[in-house]
């Protein structure tokens, strides 16, 4: 299962498993996020190459609007994903304990 | 263990589900459990989009032999394509050049130990090792 929607603080969060299966919903949701910043991956468990399109498509939009994503909490498994992709150098990561 | 799997993203949650209860049936330490599922997503889903008109459902099989996590998928409807001669992508690329999607069987070569391509006649079987410990 995949959940997406915001925190207390109003931050968008990311929940579950982030597969091919829900990556369109990832997408629609954050098409429809304004002014989009930062996204808690807290409870974020797995995410494959289709998270992945989601998001650089995001950072795209973001990007040629002055703007960009930073990524919090962020686990180990995810980590290891954005440093093989060099995701690392494009999106601001900051690692769960 | 082994399952047939209908060629669709709905199958992927049932595919999970398997691979995990076969790491917990099996004793195996979780933290192998994301890249192997990681590499059998990125196969199985390569299987459903570059080969959608395939007639036959998708077969997953899960074992443990040699201290190492071995799975292979078999498609028996589809063309020849090798994976593992996919292009390298460029991951030093600036945000501006970097193409959606291309990731995938680069991050599976990075998840696992080997990967294998076999086709012959309609069928293709891509087999994974990953070693534990």
């Amino acid at each position: 299962m995949f959940e997406a929607g915001f925190g207390e603080q109003g931050d968008v969060f990311f929940a579950g498993r982030l597969d091919a299966a829900q990556a369109s919903k990832a997408e629609s949701f954050l098409a429809e996020v304004e002014a989009l910043g930062v996204i808690d991956f807290a409870r974020l468990e797995y995410i494959s190459s289709a998270g992945l399109g989601v998001l650089l498509k995001a950072q795209k939009r973001l990007m040629a609007g002055g703007g960009g994503l930073t990524l919090t909490n962020v686990n180990h498994h995810i980590r290891d994903v954005f440093r093989y992709s060099g995701f690392d150098q494009i999106f601001k990561i900051e690692a769960a304990d | 263990m082994n399952e047939k799997f209908e060629r669709t993203f709905q199958s992927l949650e049932p595919i999970f589900e398997l691979t995990e209860s076969f790491f917990s049936q099996e004793g195996i330490d979780r933290s192998h459990l994301f890249p192997v599922s990681f590499a059998v997503e990125e196969l199985f889903t390569n299987m459903v989009k570059y080969n959608a008109e395939g007639d036959s459902d998708i077969l997953l099989s899960i074992e443990k032999t040699d201290g190492a996590v071995v799975v292979s998928l078999t498609d028996y409807d589809s063309e020849s394509f090798d994976v593992t001669k996919a292009p390298a992508p460029d991951v030093d690329a600036p945000l501006a050049d970097r193409p959606i999607g291309g990731l995938g069987l680069h991050l599976v070569r990075k998840m696992v130990d080997d990967i294998e391509y076999e086709h012959s006649g309609r069928e293709t079987r891509i087999t994974i090792k990953r070693r534990l410990g």
